[in-house]
């Protein structure tokens, strides 16, 4: 075993400072300072680094000592003979020395199933979900997702098949051997060729009788990777090292057993061995090194080459804390951010954004002739004002809990829609919303928030709702086995569904595909079928939230108001977090943390710190989803061009520009309407409705559906496409529906043509209808020559440009 | 843990232990063939998949039990085909006439016995993950068109995966995102001003019109362009999209395979005509266009009451029409590289109910196949002799969704990734129907 003095790790800070000075007078760190081998096969991975490079494979390594540890030329020192050695490394001139101590040199340390066995299987992914480890295991061989059932594992290896997978008389003729060497036909290859190390500690292990490791051997506590933070150049290695640590206090080495992932492969990548390499684009990215079911983190960070002064970030506005987070985000990776945007830009942006439609022709004109230097800021306060506002965003939480019509019922399902929009009319403090939503109880057919317990009728079916919608947390990996990038086990997932055993139904329950019928969500005396139960131990599961306590609850409290009052007490980690980061998306493009209902550690947000500032700004204005909205487009990032420099061009991540985006599919009609003039028709709705106003799916709308617009049919329903399709080019160039909308004699087209406006004026409204701008000198000359060709009427022209208008990305994007 | 057994009891590993390799029949060579899924090469450039919504009758179609008592029997008789020994129910009779060409599998089950999770299962190859309601649209997992649409792009701006007659209820794309959605065209081809939706100019537009127009929306498009790629700018894929739209509008070949008019009075009748029938025509126009998946999707399949009455009114112009498809396809050259399949979510039940129908039964379906390199004139697996359940060669919606993929070159062990970066397998079990891959 291993033990290693605490490293002198040096902060980031220093790092920025000498970077990109890189040279060769830099001092070299090694890692670990000390080394201790203890047993015949301990090993240890040495790192060599400088402030600005990974020296692992660059150094040359030599061993003082070779009668008592040798070293290879990557740097992993093996055991020779007991006693006190030393290694040293050199590179360009300059040396280290380690001190290496050696014991137990002449005996293996006995290899046991859950220690040694299973990491073995899960380095070489025998348990990998694509094999082994998937739901019916691979050619009769199955063995749990990652190894997280060891007792299951251990039957199916050393139990099943006629105890022909291990041989202990002839462990090289056992199965799982022959098999993971290829010796015998296998579907998944060679994975471990005889002589391997690993080979021989399997070998040791059926040898031995196949022991099981026992219960009071030392626990795994955690795992770390070294290094934890690094900011490198493009296009350049760094090896890591992962050492796990027991509960008696010993480390080991396990780099060789770790398995690496990269959250974002584009920017830093992995490979099997815990070598990263920085791809050639800045950027960054967080290197998981998991090991057993423990992980660590290695933050690396790419910077753009070339260096940037700090006047340029210091003269940047800030209007308030988001911009400085930003900016300090960007300052750390080298880009700068772009202009501002134009004031038809951001009058159209806001619109979108904040109320999901277009400014109207008069609208637009007033904003681009207002002299206030403020007025950007009062769009914003007048846009949150306005009723539009309401049925936009409860559009957007519509997306996320309008069941299926055809599983809840039509009537329960706009009874929800009109709580919702309720909701956002009346700007509910988003801690009500949730805590009414959670703990509602009623009528299905009067209390909107009972629809989703109609709906989600089970513990299990609620609990991956709630846990991803409110706290980002996705459990639905948990339900089977322990999320292996993740800290959630099947007792987390199952507790956190026992505050929902006591929610009564009482009424008429779903009969698809009609479920006409009203239903009563009451709480009820008695746990649900005697209450969720664990589905391996059958357990009974008392409630505990999410890295909390277990709950003690009454029979006459409501065990989701318990559940409510912890998700929403300040001190809980992810509640204020996720819709701050859900409507920072919305506004911005992309979430601090994408996908946004992810949060996790191996998910990592692009800029904690601002998400936090979010966060806690939230939590300060009670929970008012307005004052959110407004601070965010009140920011001068939000104010930004889209239009790249060449110092931002691929930041995708961190705000230093707009990120254009297609109209969402309501948004889109609803616009195609108000340009041409002439409003959409829909099925259940009065005259003149605007699709943002639809409450259910049901209203059928081939546009919406081209569009993208989520179908709550679909599981999971939330997946709004926000993509473009070669259909929805198809649609917009040649629907007849569209058609008729252009050429209506009540339309736009029509009105202009008819009206006394010269052809100029026209051309103006046209530009600010669709584009909420003036068209420039160049742009009326082309459009009043279409008014000039031969065998075209003025309608037909005006018709023509509208067509045109609305083909062009600069009507389907939000800019 | 279990060890899934074959009918005899024993395991294939028991069989080679045993030294009784031969007993699988086809001996070493085919079993580790078997085993491994990647071995076949691909087979079909096409699918048509017929989706008989609601459930068809096992008993009145492939899998008649002249045996049985009558309440299971029914009023149909059983007729013989072309090949010797088998059956199917009288209204039948073309299908039954070129038997030869056909491999019917009457032994696939499930456990899905509701319309939502059956549909689901059959045309996804994957279970709900949880459970639904009878008269769901749902989709968990992406659908045999969707993933084809994935991995095989029609040319030339031209969708890879059409749904006639209105969209199905699990053939959306799920995870893969709206760009492999099918392009569904609702509308009639048996109708007198057919037209596909969205391809062509809309009536009372004249191509002039649209030439000049696009080439206004030119002139008029001054959005700024972020060329570098590194930049992402989503209105470089837009272009891409008009592109590939423009290239569908003036592909004369594309635009020639909607339009079913051009075919002769005489082919128009071979399939029927009638909405099913022009819809399989249709199918057939766009196989040659390079359209590598199509469905149709064929309502109506669910006869809780008077089941006889009405599948004899509906089944000999289904039978004409599948059977249509069939023959014009060996005429033109194309069987031999186009799987036709036809099936819904599950058989019916074997006891005729009190209304004089069949309910929901998944523990046996008959499934039709042609084409596509499955060897005809054969019936794979059988139920029992009242029709009760599956017994021989007993197959599951993953091994008919692996078949599928597997003709079609699509590797069902792939793993595709959602947009949240969980992975899933294209087939979580994947292992397609020998019978169905190679002459026995």
């Amino acid at each position: 075993m291993i033990t290693y003095l605490r490293s002198l790790f040096i902060p980031a800070a220093a790092l920025i400072a000498l970077f990109p000075c890189s040279g060769t007078a830099a001092a070299l760190e090694v890692f670990p300072p000390q080394v201790t081998l203890s047993g015949r096969d301990a090993r240890q991975q040495l790192i060599v680094i400088n402030p600005t490079d990974d020296l692992t494979r660059a150094a040359t390594y030599r061993s003082d000592t070779p009668h008592i540890v040798a070293v290879s030329p990557a740097g992993i020192a093996t055991p020779v003979r007991d006693g006190v050695g030393q290694i040293t490394i050199t590179h360009n001139g300059q040396s280290q020395t380690v001190k290496v101590t050696v014991q137990r040199s002449g005996q293996y340390r006995d290899v046991t199933f859950e220690r040694d066995v299973q990491a073995i299987l899960t380095r070489h992914n025998c348990n990998a979900g694509a094999c082994h480890g998937k739901a019916r295991g691979q050619n009769g061989f199955m063995l749990s997702l990652l190894g997280y059932d060891h007792g299951f594992d251990y039957a199916a290896i050393v139990e099943e098949a006629r105890g022909r997978r291990v041989f202990a008389s002839n462990p090289d003729y056992s199965l799982l051997l022959r098999k993971a060497s290829g010796t015998v036909a296998h579907g998944g290859g060679r994975r471990l060729a005889p002589g391997h190390a690993q080979y021989a500690q399997l070998v040791r292990w059926i040898e031995a009788g196949c022991p099981r490791t026992p219960a009071d051997a030392p626990r795994l506590e955690r795992v770390t990777v070294y290094p934890t933070e690094r900011i490198l150049a493009p296009s350049t290695p760094q090896q890591l090292v992962v050492t796990a640590h027991y509960s008696d206090g010993t480390t080991e080495d396990v780099t060789h057993l770790a398995a690496f992932s990269s959250s974002e492969s584009i920017y830093v990548s992995v490979d099997e061995n815990g070598l990263a390499k920085t791809g050639p684009l800045p950027g960054e990215a967080a290197i998981m090194a998991r090991f057993q079911h423990q992980f660590a983190l290695c933050h690396v960070l790419v910077p753009m080459p070339g260096s940037v002064p700090d006047a340029e970030y210091a003269k940047l506005p800030r209007k308030n804390f988001i911009d400085e987070h930003v900016w300090a985000k960007l300052k750390r990776l080298g880009v700068t951010a772009s202009e501002p945007a134009t004031d038809h830009a951001f009058l159209r942006r806001a619109y979108l954004d904040v109320i999901g439609r277009l400014p109207s022709v008069e609208e637009a004109r007033a904003f681009l002739d207002n002299r206030d230097p403020q007025k950007r800021d009062k769009l914003i306060d007048a846009l949150l004002a306005r009723p539009e506002y309401a049925d936009f965003w409860a559009n957007k939480w519509a997306d996320l809990i309008r069941p299926n019509p055809y599983r809840a019922g039509i009537k329960a399902v706009y009874n929800l829609d009109a709580w919702l929009r309720e909701s956002f009319r009346e700007n509910k403090p988003y801690d009500r919303f949730a805590y009414e939503l959670i703990t509602a109880t009623g009528s299905t057919f009067r209390d909107g928030p009972t629809v989703m317990h109609r709906d989600r009728r089970e513990p299990e079916e609620i609990t991956t709702m709630v846990s991803q919608l409110f706290l980002g947390v996705r459990l639905d990996c948990a339900k089977c086995h322990h999320h292996p990038f993740e800290i959630w086990s099947q007792d987390d997932f199952y507790s956190f569904a026992a505050f929902f055993d006591r929610v009564g139904h009482r009424g008429q329950g779903i009969s698809a595909p009609i479920s006409g019928g009203e239903e009563i969500i009451f709480l009820s005396q008695n746990r649900l079928r005697g209450g969720v139960k664990h589905p391996v131990s059958g357990k009974t599961m008392e409630p505990k939230p999410l890295l909390g306590q277990e709950q003690s609850v009454t029979i006459d409290q409501d065990p989701r108001r318990v559940l409510a009052e912890w998700m929403i007490a300040p001190n809980n980690p992810f509640f204020a977090k996720v819709m701050a980061n859900r409507v920072w998306a919305d506004l911005m493009g992309r979430g601090i943390v994408d996908p946004v209902d992810d949060l996790r550690a191996t998910n990592p947000p692009s800029n904690g710190p601002l998400l936090d500032a979010l966060a806690a700004d939230f939590q300060k204005n009670k929970y008012d989803i307005k004052k959110l909205i407004r601070a965010i487009c009140t920011s001068h990032v939000y104010g930004l061009s889209s239009i790249p420099n060449d110092r931002n061009l691929n930041d995708g991540r961190n705000y230093s520009r707009h990120y254009r985006q297609r109209l969402r599919a309501e948004i889109m009609l609803d616009a195609v309407s108000d340009v041409t003039g002439v409003p959409e028709p829909f099925a259940a709705m009065p005259p003149s409705s605007r699709s943002m106003e639809l409450w259910t799916v049901r209203s059928q709308s081939v546009f919406l559906d081209s569009f993208g617009r989520p179908d709550p049919n679909q599981d999971p329903p939330c997946e709004r496409t926000t993509d473009t399709t070669v259909v929805q080019a198809l649609h917009l160039m040649n629907s007849p529906r569209l058609h008729g909308k252009v050429i209506d004699n009540a339309g736009r087209a029509a009105k202009l043509a008819e009206s006394k406006k010269s052809n100029a004026e026209i051309v103006e409204e046209l530009y600010l209808a669709a584009y909420s701008r003036r068209p420039k000198p160049d742009e009326t000359a082309v459009c009043l020559r279409w008014f000039d060709r031969p065998n075209t009427t003025r309608r037909q022209a005006i018709e023509d440009l509208l067509w045109a208008f609305v083909n062009t990305p600069e009507f389907v994007f939000k800019d | 843990m279990t060890i899934t057994r074959n009918c005899a009891g024993q395991t294939r590993r028991d069989c080679l232990q045993l030294g009784l390799t031969t007993l699988l029949g086809g001996g070493l060579a085919t079993a580790l063939r078997a085993a491994g899924r990647g071995s076949y090469g691909p087979q079909a450039k096409a699918c048509i998949l017929i989706w008989q919504d609601g459930g068809p009758s096992h008993y009145e179609m492939f899998d008649p039990k002249p045996n049985a008592p009558d309440e299971y029997r029914g009023e149909f008789q059983a007729i013989p085909t072309k090949i010797p020994g088998v059956q199917f129910s009288e209204h039948m009779k073309k299908l039954a006439a070129i038997a030869d060409k056909l491999a019917i599998v009457r032994s696939i089950r499930h456990d899905q016995g509701n319309h939502g999770a059956g549909n689901h299962y059959m045309m996804t190859g994957a279970p709900t993950r949880i459970p639904v309601g009878c008269g769901a649209f749902v989709s968990f997992h992406p659908s045999l068109g969707s993933v084809t649409a994935h991995e095989k792009p029609a040319p030339d701006g031209l969708p890879s995966y059409f749904s006639l007659g209105g969209m199905t209820r699990s053939g959306g794309p799920n995870f893969l995102g709206a760009r492999y959605a099918p392009f569904v065209v609702s509308e009639d081809p048996n109708g007198a001003n057919f037209r596909v939706r969205d391809v062509a100019l809309p009536a009372g537009l004249a191509d002039a019109r649209f030439e000049a127009r696009s080439e206004l929306r030119s002139e008029v498009d001054r959005f700024q362009r972020f060329l570098d790629k590194a930049a992402g700018d989503p209105a470089s894929a837009l272009d891409e999209h008009y592109e590939q739209a423009h290239m569908l509008m003036r592909s004369r070949e594309a635009q020639e395979a909607f339009d079913i008019g051009r075919e002769s009075d005489k082919v128009r009748e071979t399939y029927g005509r009638n909405s099913f029938g022009q819809r399989l025509l249709l199918a057939r126009r766009l196989v040659q266009a390079g359209v590598p998946f199509i469905t149709i999707n064929d309502g109506g399949w669910d006869h809780h009451r008077g089941i006889f009455g009405t599948l004899k009114k509906r089944l000999p112009d289904w039978d004409n029409s599948v059977a249509g498809l069939i023959l014009d396809l060996e005429r033109l050259g194309m069987l031999q590289d186009t799987l036709v399949v036809a099936l819904g979510e599950f058989g019916r039940t074997p006891q005729v109910n009190k209304d004089g129908g069949r309910d929901h039964w998944s523990n046996a379906m008959s499934v039709l196949f042609a084409g596509g390199g499955c060897p005809g004139g054969q019936a794979i697996g059988s139920t029992d002799v009242k029709g009760f359940t599956a017994i021989e060669r007993v197959l599951s919606p993953e091994n008919f969704a692996s078949t599928i993929y597997t003709k079609l070159g699509i590797d069902p062990d792939k793993i595709l990734y959602g947009s949240n970066g969980r992975p899933a397998h294209i087939v979580a079990n994947s292992m397609p129907i020998r019978e169905l891959m190679e002459r026995g």
